[in-house]
């Protein structure tokens, strides 16, 4: 039986498996169909200071093997999390990442001072697409990466940053650096791709909010690309994340230089889809006479 | 809430552009009731989006729902063959919780005449069901036989082909003081909820009444909100978790 355990920044996640933000809830829905606590960990869904009501329905749609969403982070604000769900959380024992998104600048700072200490990790959202008022204009460009990501830092004593990037961009390396050098942690990518929908009869986004952000099996090609093209930039560790459904593809992006990797629209086509593929990446193991599954990250050599 | 491979046993049209799907459940997924749903795969890998649709007949370990062809999701499920296994996450949501009634008015639109078909044979024979339905035209009217163990049924089509002329919301507002319904259930078309919910107020019914509301999903089960309707406060409700039944006068609509 092959190790699954893995260290991201002093935090030990009891496997690589970790639900990526926004698909998930704070756990609690898919407590019910499976024991949570098998995860490595949990990103919540993004959380701002003030709880939001998020954009109009609908608020998801389709494309060949691709979702669109554009919820618009509708979430109960920071202190619902930290009395209602970080309690439930933490007695789960998973690896609690909380996904934090702001509406200018300063509220980075903020949120992340409240979440000092009390979270495992602290994963930025600065591509969030939906959101008119910030989002997007703090994930595309690289002095805006690090401003945001130096603020926040200076914010956490205790807790280790995640800065998770927006794949729609012109460069994801020269972004991870400046993640990096604003004093990052670690890098999470890719964030969903922005993305629209017509309904042709109505001449209309299908989307309330017209674009949304594109997820799901189709977008993985890009993704371990730019897992790739990132980890290969930075000596901060790396969360890979993009249309993994099943545990080769999680391999894929171990070994493009992901040392854990996130979950997400998977989990709708599958509600088991995260603990199959931890006992997936256990087997894979397994047949491949690999004791620890640190020992295929970052193996890949190129043609 | 289980999440399932089940085998499709049969996937046939009952009405033009209707289809009903049988699958049968390789466990026991706990009870279910009219007004609760589940969310089926197309069968295409390509569609990652499950489709919720409200469970409409069930038998022992199986369980029938019906969609329309609307897409191609839909447009692909329709040719998934016998035999062919389908996961499906189920059952969800809440239900038409009608213990403490006994006369019940059913006004439905539609494919919004699924889940009420499962409401009324969940409890036909212990309840009395007045039933006003509507269909666009004859070729849309289904499954009869099931809609008929109601103690009275008014069909109606818009064009007057089967049944009376006319809608549902009206048929039942005509035949009101006939029946002593003691509660309203109702689903179909937005606009026709919207329409039953001011004829109430502009006619001071009091009747409670309960209504199964649709929304494009996620998840299915309440983490992903995607398929958010307001409170009659303006509060997010997930229609997938807290509905998809609601009291009618506690959804904006």
């Amino acid at each position: 039986m092959a190790n699954l355990q893995v260290e991201l920044c002093g935090v030990k996640f009891k496997n690589p498996v970790i639900a990526a933000s926004g698909t998930f809830g704070f756990g609690r829905e898919y407590n019910l169909l499976y024991d949570i606590s098998v995860l490595g960990g949990i990103s919540t869904k993004g959380m701002t200071l003030e709880p939001r009501q998020g954009n109009s329905v609908p608020r998801i749609a389709e494309g060949a093997s691709v979702i669109l969403n554009s919820v618009g982070l509708q979430n109960p604000g920071v202190e619902h999390f930290i009395k209602e769900d970080l309690p439930f959380l933490r007695k789960k024992g998973v690896a609690v990442i909380a996904n934090v998104a702001g509406k200018t600048l300063e509220d980075y700072g903020e949120i992340c001072a409240r979440l000092d200490g009390l979270v495992d990790m602290v994963e930025l959202n600065i591509s969030c697409p939906n959101v008119r008022a910030g989002g997007m204009a703090l994930g595309i460009k690289p002095e805006n990466i690090l401003e945001v990501t130096r603020l926040s830092k200076s914010n956490l004593k205790k807790t280790p940053l995640i800065v998770k990037l927006s794949p729609n961009v012109e460069s994801i390396a020269v972004n991870a650096r400046a993640a990096e050098e604003g004093g990052a942690d670690c890098i999470s990518l890719i964030n969903t791709l922005t993305g629209m929908v017509i309904d042709i009869e109505r001449r209309k986004p299908l989307l309330a909010n017209n674009t949304g952000g594109v997820s799901g099996a189709g977008i993985k090609p890009i993704a371990v690309r730019m897992v790739y093209e990132a980890s290969h930039a930075v000596k901060i560790p790396v969360i890979g994340m993009g249309g993994i459904t099943c545990a080769e593809d999680a391999v894929e992006f171990l070994m493009a230089g992901a040392r854990a990797v996130q979950v997400g629209t998977a989990n709708f086509s599958n509600g088991n889809a995260m603990p199959e593929i931890i006992c997936g990446l256990e087997k894979w193991l397994d047949r491949h006479n690999i004791s620890d599954v640190n020992e295929i990250v970052n193996t890949l050599t190129l043609n | 809430m289980k999440d399932l491979l089940a085998t499709v046993k049969s996937n046939k049209k009952i009405a033009e552009n209707i289809y009903m799907i049988t699958l049968v459940l390789p466990e026991d997924a706990g009870k279910m009731h009219g007004g609760q749903f589940v969310n089926l795969s197309t069968g295409n890998g390509a569609n990652l989006l499950r489709r919720p649709l409200g469970v409409c007949i069930v038998e022992g370990d199986e369980v029938s729902v019906c969609y329309q062809v609307k897409g191609r999701g839909t447009q692909y499920l329709s040719t998934v063959e016998a035999g062919r296994k389908l996961r499906v996450l189920l059952p969800l949501g809440n239900w038409f919780d009608l213990d403490g009634y006994s006369d019940i008015a059913v006004i439905g639109g539609g494919v919004g005449v699924f889940p009420l078909i499962a409401t009324i044979r969940e409890y036909y024979k212990s309840k009395n069901f007045y039933s006003y339905i509507g269909f666009r035209n004859e070729d849309a009217v289904c499954l009869w036989n099931e809609l008929n163990k109601s103690k009275k049924l008014t069909i109606t089509t818009d064009d007057g082909s089967f049944g009376e002329k006319g809608n549902a919301v009206s048929a039942y507002l005509a035949d009101r003081n006939n029946i002593r319904a003691d509660v309203i259930i109702s689903c179909g078309p937005p606009v026709m909820l919207k329409i039953l919910k001011q004829k109430l107020k502009e006619e001071g019914i009091k009747t409670p009444c309960f209504v199964s509301l649709e929304e494009r999903m996620g998840c299915g089960m309440g983490a992903c909100l995607v398929c958010a309707c307001k409170s009659a406060s303006g509060e997010n409700l997930r229609v997938c978790r807290d509905g998809p039944v609601f009291d009618i006068n506690e959804v904006q609509l």
